[in-house]
C-alpha cells in the first residue's frame, strides 16, 4: 500500500509555500522529509493531516482511496499527526492524553475496546511506569513518547511526525528515531518524518525527500540522495561524506576553519 | 503489537513514598486520593457526593436569612407548598410564603446561576486552552453592565409595558449578545485562535467600561447608586419567573455541551493543530461552543448583575478535585459553581443581618482564600 501526493499546491493568501509537490510513502516505510528552515516541510504534513486545506492535489490511498474525499473524522482514522511537542496549560494523566487518539473512533465516551488500544500502545512503548502521573510532570522524552502512543492508539495507516526531536537531547532524539522505525515496521504504517539532522535521517529513513522552496528537489536511498553537491546547492555550507558503521554520515568542513578565522581575526584586532 | 519498544527511561519509576513520617502520611493520603479521582469511580463518587452535599446544603440555605427559622420549619414549607396542604394558621401560612415565595426562588437562582457560570468558565477555559480565562473574557460582562446602566439611566420607570427592572435585564441582555456576536464574526471571518478572541475581548471591555464609566460621570447620585448595585452581582428579590428562564436555558444548553465533552477534551489537551488531525472541527467547535457559553453568561447576568469570581474558580475546584477530563469537570463544575453561590448567598444574608451583602461580592471573599487554599494544598502534596 502506498500514499500517493501528486501536484500539492498551498500558500497563505497570496504567499506560496508548496509549488506542485510529489511524493509517495509506502506501506512499512520511514520516508524522511528534509530540507532548510521555511522549506516546506512542516506544511506537507499539515497538508496531508488536513491541518492546512491545499490549494490544489490530490492524496491516494492504496490507489483507490482520495484522503480528500473523507470527511475529517474518517480522515483521522487513517492518518495520525504527532506534533514537535505537547503543549497543555491542564493537568492531564497520561492514559487520558493517550485516549485522545481514540477520539476519531468513538462517539460520546471512550468504549472498552478504545481502552484496550490505549493500554496496548501504553505497553508497546514500555509506559506503564508514568500512567498514574501528568503530562505536564514528564521530560522532553517521555512527553514525546506519549505523543507517539497517542498516534498509535489512533491506529493510523499513515503516520506523520512534524519534527519530533526538534527539542530533545541527543539521547532522546536518537530513541524517538528509533521508536519511528520500529514502530513503522511493527504497526505496519506508512511513515513520513520532517527532521534536520541529516546524519540521523540517513542512519533512521528508509528513503530521504529533499524540499527547497516548495519543491521536492530529490527523492531516493539515503546514499542516493545525501551528496555534498546537493547540500552545499541547498543549505550553502561544505560537508564531507563518509560511510561509516553502515550509514551516511554528513559532517559540515567550514565549522572550525570559521572559528580558526574568527579567532585570527580577534587576534589582529 | 504486543512486542514491548526498546525504551530506556521508562524503567525508572515515580518516587514512591517511602517514609511513612507526618508529611510523609499526609502525601500518601493525597497521592490515593488523587489516584481514587482520577478512576471513573472515584470521579462518579466525588460527584455524586457533590450533589448530595450541595442538596442538604441548598435546603439548610432555606432557613437563613432576616428572618432566621428552624430547618424543619423550612422542609415543612416545602411539603405543604408541595402536597397542597393549607396552612394551619395565618403565622404559618406566612412562614410558607416567605420560604415559597422568597428564599426558594433565591436559592434556586443561586444554585443554577453558579451552575450556568461555572460551566461557561469551563468552556471558555477549554476552548481557549487558558485556565486563566472566565466566562468574561470577551467582555460580555462590561457590555452587560453598559446595558444595564443605559436602561437604568435613560428608561429609567415603566415604558412600553415593562417594568424598569425588566427594561434592565433587556438592556444588559441585548448590548452583551450584540457585542458577543461582533466578536465571535470577527474570529469567524478573520483568525478564532485562543489569542486574537483574548484580545479581542480585550479590546471589547476597555469599550464598554470606558462607556460605562461615561454614564456614570453624567448620572446623579441616586441613578449612580443604582448602576453600582447592578454591578454587584446579587440574588436579591430572585422571582420565580428568572429562575425557571435561567434554568430552562441551562437545561437546554448543557446536553449540547456535554455531548461535545470529547471534542472539548482534544482542543484542551493536544492544541488546534493536532486537535483537528484528531478529526474534530476546531474552528466550528470553538465558536459554536463560546457561542453557547456567552448565552448561558449573558442571560444569567442580565438577571443577577455580575457575578465575578465563580465562573473563574468553581472550574479549578472541580479540576483539583477530579481532574481534567471534561466529561467528569462539566458537571462536577456546575455543581461546584452552584454550590459556592448557595453558600455565599447564605452568609451574605447572616453576617451582618438585617443587611443583605450582594453574593458577588461575598462570592469572591469566599472563593479566593478556599482557592488559594486548595491551590497551596496541592502543591505541598505534589512537592
Amino acid at each position: 500500500m502506498t500514499l500517493r501526493i501528486t501536484d500539492l499546491h498551498f500558500g497563505y493568501g497570496r504567499r506560496k509555500i508548496l509549488h506542485g509537490v510529489d511524493l509517495t510513502a509506502h506501506k512499512g516505510e520511514l520516508l524522511g522529509l528534509l530540507g532548510p528552515n521555511g522549506s516546506g516541510k512542516s506544511t506537507v504534513l499539515k497538508n496531508i493531516a488536513r491541518i492546512h486545506t491545499p490549494t490544489s492535489g490530490s492524496f491516494r490511498w492504496d490507489e483507490t482511496v482520495a484522503l480528500e474525499d473523507l470527511s475529517r473524522r474518517e480522515l483521522a482514522r487513517l492518518v495520525a499527526y504527532v506534533p514537535q511537542t505537547i503543549d497543555v496549560s491542564f493537568e492531564l494523566d497520561v492514559r487520558e492524553a493517550i485516549v485522545l487518539g481514540r477520539t476519531p473512533h468513538f462517539a460520546g465516551r471512550p468504549t472498552a475496546e478504545d481502552w484496550d488500544h490505549v493500554d496496548r500502545a501504553i505497553e508497546l512503548l514500555g509506559l506503564g511506569p508514568l500512567v498514574g502521573r501528568s503530562v505536564t510532570e514528564l521530560s522532553g522524552g517521555q512527553a514525546q513518547r506519549v505523543l507517539i502512543a497517542r498516534s498509535l492508539a489512533q491506529q493510523p495507516s499513515i503516520l506523520l511526525l512534524d519534527e519530533p526531536t526538534s527539542a530533545l537531547d541527543i539521547k532522546y532524539q536518537l530513541q524517538t528515531l528509533r521508536l519511528a522505525r520500529q514502530i513503522t515496521r511493527t504497526a505496519q504504517v506508512a511513515a513520513i518524518i520532517a527532521i534536520h539532522d541529516l546524519s540521523q535521517a540517513a542512519r533512521y529513513c528508509d528513503r530521504i525527500a529533499f524540499l527547497q522552496d516548495g519543491h521536492v528537489l530529490a527523492v531516493g536511498t539515503p546514499e542516493d540522495v545525501l551528496t555534498a553537491e546537493r547540500i552545499e546547492q541547498m543549505y550553502g555550507i561544505e560537508v564531507s561524506i563518509i560511510h561509516a558503521n553502515g550509514s551516511v554520515q554528513v559532517i559540515p568542513r567550514d565549522e572550525p576553519d570559521s572559528a580558526v578565522a574568527l579567532e585570527a581575526a580577534t587576534a589582529a584586532a | 503489537m504486543t512486542e514491548v519498544l526498546e525504551t530506556p527511561d521508562a524503567r525508572k519509576q515515580p518516587d514512591a513514598v517511602t517514609e511513612l513520617t507526618g508529611g510523609g502520611r499526609l502525601r500518601s493520603a493525597a497521592t490515593g486520593f488523587r489516584a481514587f479521582t482520577r478512576t471513573d469511580t472515584g470521579r462518579r463518587i466525588v460527584i455524586g457526593s457533590g450533589v448530595l452535599i450541595t442538596l442538604v446544603v441548598s435546603v439548610w440555605a432555606l432557613s437563613f436569612g432576616g428572618n432566621a427559622i428552624g430547618i424543619g420549619d423550612a422542609l415543612a414549607a416545602l411539603r405543604a407548598k408541595l402536597t397542597f396542604s393549607p396552612a394551619a394558621d395565618s403565622a404559618t401560612a406566612r412562614l410558607y410564603l416567605q420560604v415559597w415565595e422568597l428564599r426558594v426562588p433565591r436559592v434556586l437562582l443561586s444554585l443554577v446561576a453558579g451552575a450556568a457560570l461555572a460551566t461557561a468558565g469551563v468552556l471558555f477555559q477549554g476552548l481557549l486552552r487558558n485556565p486563566l480565562v472566565s466566562p468574561y473574557t470577551l467582555g460580555i460582562a462590561p457590555a452587560a453592565a453598559f446595558g444595564a446602566s443605559y436602561a437604568i439611566v435613560f428608561i429609567g420607570a415603566e415604558t412600553g409595558g415593562l417594568s424598569s427592572s425588566a427594561w434592565v435585564v433587556v438592556g444588559a441582555l441585548t448590548v452583551s449578545i450584540v457585542s458577543s456576536v461582533f466578536v465571535l464574526a470577527l474570529a469567524a471571518t478573520k483568525r478564532s485562535d485562543p489569542s486574537t478572541l483574548i484580545l479581542l475581548g480585550i479590546a471589547v471591555t476597555q469599550f464598554f467600561t470606558a462607556a460605562t464609566s461615561a454614564l456614570q460621570f453624567t448620572a446623579d447620585q441616586e441613578t449612580l447608586a443604582l448602576i453600582v448595585q447592578w454591578t454587584w452581582g446579587s440574588v436579591n428579590g430572585a422571582l420565580w419567573s428568572q429562575v425557571l428562564i435561567v434554568s430552562a436555558l441551562f437545561f437546554a444548553v448543557y446536553p449540547l455541551v456535554q455531548r461535545k465533552s470529547g471534542s472539548l477534551n482534544a482542543i484542551a489537551f493536544a492544541g488546534d493543530d493536532a486537535a483537528k488531525s484528531l478529526g474534530v472541527p476546531v474552528t466550528s467547535t470553538r465558536l459554536s461552543l463560546i457561542g453557547l457559553a456567552v448565552v448561558l453568561t449573558a442571560v444569567t447576568i442580565s438577571f443577577t448583575g455580575i457575578i465575578g469570581f465563580v465562573g473563574l474558580v468553581a472550574p479549578h475546584i472541580a479540576r483539583l478535585l477530579i481532574g481534567s477530563n471534561h466529561r467528569f469537570l462539566l458537571p462536577f463544575s456546575a455543581i461546584i459553581g452552584g454550590l459556592l453561590l448557595v453558600v455565599a448567598d447564605s452568609v451574605g444574608r447572616t453576617v451582618l443581618n438585617p443587611a443583605v451583602i450582594p453574593v458577588g461580592i461575598v462570592d469572591a471573599l469566599i472563593g479566593a482564600p478556599v482557592f488559594l487554599y486548595l491551590i497551596l494544598a496541592k502543591r505541598r502534596a505534589t512537592s
